[in-house]
């Protein structure tokens, strides 16, 4: 009797943990459908957004996982390889031509018509004339300067330099404040990040890489002689490091200026509240323009997603400008790609990362094409052989042209 | 044969049994990559584009002896093995000669000694990469005693012997202890003969000690070479190969190859040739001891 | 006297070299334990509950300790059967069997992690537990180390309990394996620290979080924006160090010995 009884109560236990975790996920085995979404924010970032759109979307459930800088294109590649691969992914603008030109991607090119004239960086998503993703939100670089520094060199620290020039004269004063006191902080050989220092300045002085057709490369120009040969006269007043390095310098203090991205507007409140700093475009040559580099993380889906249609919904869901705007205000190191983002309250009363947005207004994305990976490093290579003086700046351009045509002529194969 | 009994009697039917799960791993993780990386080694295997692969014949190797970043991650190995290896040996059987002899809390020093040899290799590089950073221990030393200090890690030349001797501190304990064990196996008595013959320490030692020696030192030349072959973890964390290639080692390479670009194919050929290389260094070896390497990473 | 006197000097003599080698680790303590308050610095374990606190820290450890676990028992486990049937089995095929050790031992791990890492993949299993431990299962040089212990211990306990009608598993297990304890301190701790502190493999073979080891999870906390967060990357560094450093404290003589065992000696 005893025991019978005690069957009898674990069943009808057992039948009410099954019930009740039925009553849970049940929709979810009834008319659900789940969307595997892979990205890059942390949890706490994108966390509310996501469930925003769970909320006004009832039939569709975010499988929400985080990748990691480090890891995040092998994992996809691997998943994209074993046919794993999510229903919709973060990938970054750099990798968008190798995934696209290998056939891995969705086209959207009906779906986005009556987006294109309110985004920016479409030609990020754009391969063949074909679009396959959208521009969700966008990174760019512009010039950090430390105000304490500036005075202390007596220096205007109410404004950030201008000029190439200014910015010599400026580093050279900074420096000679103490032994380990830098005026510029100097991008060295840093994979992914050297080029995007330079080409800031190259672009700002006309300078480019491939001609405007993609047929031609036009990197060994006066005027990409022109800004390598002002990047290496920074030297003597320069630390010289990679990004990590320079963005501690410049939290310690130790660093007059550098180029540098707004994942500084979290790290510096954290790490070194009292910092007085400013920011300004980058700077440019008498004539120039302020350009600088311009990334964007794409959202895109795989071939042989189960749901592409309840991908590019979430896609929609995101990119729309109030969801991207908060995302951008919880990240602080990416900026809106909807047209127009700069006159929001939120950028007003914060003028520093209002700088950020409109920098992007004049800054260039580097060429969507499937070798871009590798003509990266041809270019890095060839700049870290002038820094380190084993070329000189034209041989060092001239490398790199002749290795860009090889790259370029290998197109296809 | 098994129903015999007595010494050795085999094991019957339990024999093959036992050996199941070394068939089975050595099936699964040793003679089937082997082959499928051979095989891999003469294609175009991209996984991202699993459509396009293809046999291209010698193509990989022809490749890779044109390849100028793999000329220097070769040369690179060979500065690494040939700067740290006199300099190692000569610490590490000194530091042996030391310790060798009886004395208060000899037992304790040994030990000290040793334990930086059994450290993860990330957790030295982290730490040797603080200490060589442009605000690090080391600069900071120096600037604090006047003077003006290189970027060690961020200077083409300067970076590699960096990590040379990050390599020659933490490895010097672990040479040291195959030294003891090879002075302790000296006989006493030929030792005790030179020394009553009134031979100096000197010469006790180049005639007596370094005779025997020999073989160990033939071995640690050989596995210092190979382990150099086989630096990886100390780029990866300290200079992801830089600047300018002065770091890359064969390995990082095949790593970039296989996993940044996913030239799998490529990055194979580039496999067998270091295998190639350090089954050549193995042999010879195997021909001076008959079986074994050290550890298995 | 004298000669006891000289002695100590040389210990007085080489403190200074320990301090040379000591130093490095010693910087990293302080580097870990330092923690600064505004202008003042001061000393703590705050970098050690941030770093177990909030980030995957904890993970990474029991990350590392479930597959160390794993990865020596099962050497514990399969390197003595094998090596037991290869000190005591005559069967035919020996000779290749022992040459398919010798290659394993000489083949660098390297040019099989291509394959092994496409294998997991198509397998489903990159990011799993099965993946980080089922190469490391059994290991050749244990195979090595075991055949030679069991060679050396006479059979004569073994025939008895057969003679007595034990069965072979139950002689392997209550009679052979008690002889070898030693061998399995032995082959126990240095798989431990190689697998704890191995690197390229979990590396290749996990990209989340949730499964990385306390070595590659550091490494890769030690590349970008972390770069120079030194004070939590020590205390990361030292707490993938303290079980290293227990298992030199307790077994510093099996370790010693394991190495001796890869010299032929």
């Amino acid at each position: 009797m005893n025991r019978r009884m005690w069957l009898a109560a674990a069943l009808l236990l057992a039948a009410g943990t099954v019930s009740c975790g039925g009553g849970g996920g049940g929709g979810g085995a009834g008319g659900k459908t789940t969307v595997v979404f892979w990205e890059f924010f942390p949890a706490e970032v994108i966390r509310p957004i996501v469930d925003k759109f769970e909320a006004t979307h009832p039939g569709v459930k975010v499988d929400l996982q985080q990748l990691t800088w480090q890891g995040g294109l092998e994992k996809i590649s691997a998943s994209v390889a074993a046919g794993t691969a999510p229903d919709l992914c973060e990938i970054g603008s750099t990798w968008e031509a190798k995934f696209a030109s290998s056939g891995a991607l969705e086209d959207w090119t009906a779906d986005v018509q009556i987006m294109l004239p309110r985004h920016r960086l479409w030609e990020a998503v754009k391969f063949d004339d074909r679009y396959f993703g959208i521009p969700w939100v966008m990174g760019t670089r512009a010039l950090f300067y430390n105000k304490e520094l500036f005075a202390r060199a007596g220096l205007d620290s109410s404004k950030a330099p201008e000029t190439w020039s200014q910015v010599l004269a400026d580093s050279r004063k900074i420096r000679a404040l103490g032994e380990s006191t830098y005026g510029f902080g100097l991008q060295s050989g840093d994979r992914y990040k050297l080029f995007k220092k330079f080409m800031s300045l190259a672009w700002s002085n006309g300078g480019e890489i491939l001609s405007p057709d993609q047929k031609r490369v036009v990197f060994d120009s006066p005027q990409n002689l022109a800004a390598l040969k002002f990047y290496l006269s920074l030297r003597p007043y320069a630390l010289m490091d990679r990004q990590e390095t320079l963005d501690q310098g410049f939290k310690e203090g130790r660093i007059g200026m550098q180029v540098s991205g707004a994942w500084l507007f979290k790290t510096i409140p954290h790490d070194a509240p009292s910092l007085r700093y400013g920011v300004g475009l980058v700077p440019a040559p008498p004539g120039g323009r302020h350009a600088s580099f311009a990334g964007a993380e794409i959202l895109a889906s795989f071939k042989g997603s189960r749901h592409p249609r309840e991908a590019l919904m979430l896609a929609q869901f995101l990119v729309a400008p109030e969801n991207a705007a908060a995302l951008c205000q919880a990240a602080k190191d990416v900026q809106p790609s909807a047209v127009g983002s700069e006159d929001s309250d939120y950028y007003r009363q914060r003028p520093m990362e209002q700088i950020f947005v409109r920098q992007l207004e004049t800054a260039v994305a580097p060429p969507n094409i499937s070798q871009w990976v590798d003509m990266e490093g041809a270019i890095e290579e060839a700049l870290e052989e002038a820094l380190h003086d084993k070329v000189t700046p034209e041989q060092a351009l001239k490398n790199a042209q002749r290795k860009l045509e090889a790259l370029l002529a290998a197109k296809g194969s | 044969m098994s129903a015999r009994g007595g010494a050795g009697a085999g094991l019957g039917f339990w024999g093959p049994a036992f050996l199941l799960p070394w068939l089975v791993s050595f099936g699964l993780f040793g003679a089937y990559p082997l082959l499928f990386s051979l095989r891999l080694s003469f294609m175009s295997y991209n996984p991202l584009n699993a459509a396009a692969q293809k046999f291209v014949g010698l193509q990989n190797y022809v490749t890779a002896f044109h390849d100028p970043v793999f000329a220097t991650a070769l040369r690179n190995t060979a500065l690494f093995a040939l700067g740290t290896l006199p300099v190692t040996t000569t610490l590490a059987l000194g530091l042996a000669l030391l310790l060798e002899r009886k004395f208060p809390m000899r037992d304790a020093l040994r030990a000290g000694f040793f334990f930086p040899s059994v450290v993860s290799a990330v957790v030295i590089s982290i730490l040797f990469k603080q200490i060589y950073s442009p605000y690090g221990l080391l600069n900071s030393t120096l600037r604090g005693a006047g003077f003006s200090p290189p970027h060690w890690l961020e200077d083409p030349r300067l970076a590699l012997p960096c990590i040379m001797v990050m390599d020659v501190w933490s490895s010097v304990g672990y040479y040291a202890v195959l030294f003891l064990a090879a002075l302790q196996a000296v006989p006493a008595e030929i030792r005790e003969s030179a020394v009553l013959e009134g031979a100096s320490a000197l010469r006790v030692f180049r005639s007596v000690l370094l005779p025997q020696l020999q073989p160990m030192l033939l071995f640690v030349l050989v596995i210092n070479t190979i382990r150099s072959l086989q630096i990886f973890t100390e780029v990866f964390v300290m200079t992801s190969g830089g600047p300018m290639h002065s770091t890359t080692t064969a390995v990082y390479h095949l790593y970039d190859q296989a996993f940044f670009r996913f030239e799998h194919g490529y990055a194979s050929a580039l496999a067998y040739i270091l295998t190639g290389i350090i089954l050549v260094v193995s042999l010879l070896q195997a021909r001076f001891l008959q079986f074994g390497e050290g550890t298995g990473t | 006297m004298i000669m006891a006197r000289a002695s100590a000097f040389r210990a007085f003599r080489i403190s200074p070299l320990l301090l040379l080698a000591w130093a490095p680790l010693a910087w990293m303590v302080w580097l870990a334990v330092r923690v600064p308050q505004g202008e003042a610095l001061t000393l703590g374990l705050g970098n050690f509950s941030d770093l177990l606190g909030s980030g995957p820290f904890l993970r990474y450890t029991l990350n590392s300790a479930i597959v160390a676990a794993w990865v020596v028992g099962l050497n514990l486990l399969f390197a003595s059967l094998v090596g037991y049937a290869l000190a005591r089995g005559r069967f035919r095929g020996k000779r290749p069997l022992l040459f398919s050790i010798l290659i394993t031992l000489m083949v660098p791990r390297q040019v099989t992690m291509i394959p092994v890492y496409l294998m997991a993949a198509r397998m489903h299993m990159i990011d799993t537990y099965p993946a980080l431990i089922a190469p490391f299962a059994v290991d050749a040089f244990n195979i090595f180390l075991m055949r030679q212990y069991m060679q050396q211990i006479p059979p004569e306990m073994e025939d008895a309990a057969r003679v007595d009608g034990a069965s072979e598993l139950r002689i392997f297990f209550q009679v052979v394996m008690p002889m070898v304890r030693p061998a399995l301190a032995v082959m126990g701790v240095n798989t431990f620290l190689v697998n704890w502190n191995s690197f390229l493999y979990p590396l290749v073979l996990t990209n989340s979080d949730a499964m990385r080891t306390l070595p590659v999870g550091l490494a890769l906390y030690a590349q970008g924006e972390h770069s120079v967060d030194w004070g939590h990357l020590m205390a990361g560094a030292l707490i993938g160090t303290l079980p290293v450093l227990a298992a030199f404290l307790a077994f510093q003589k099996q370790i010693v010995e394991g190495i001796l065992a890869g010299t032929g000696k």
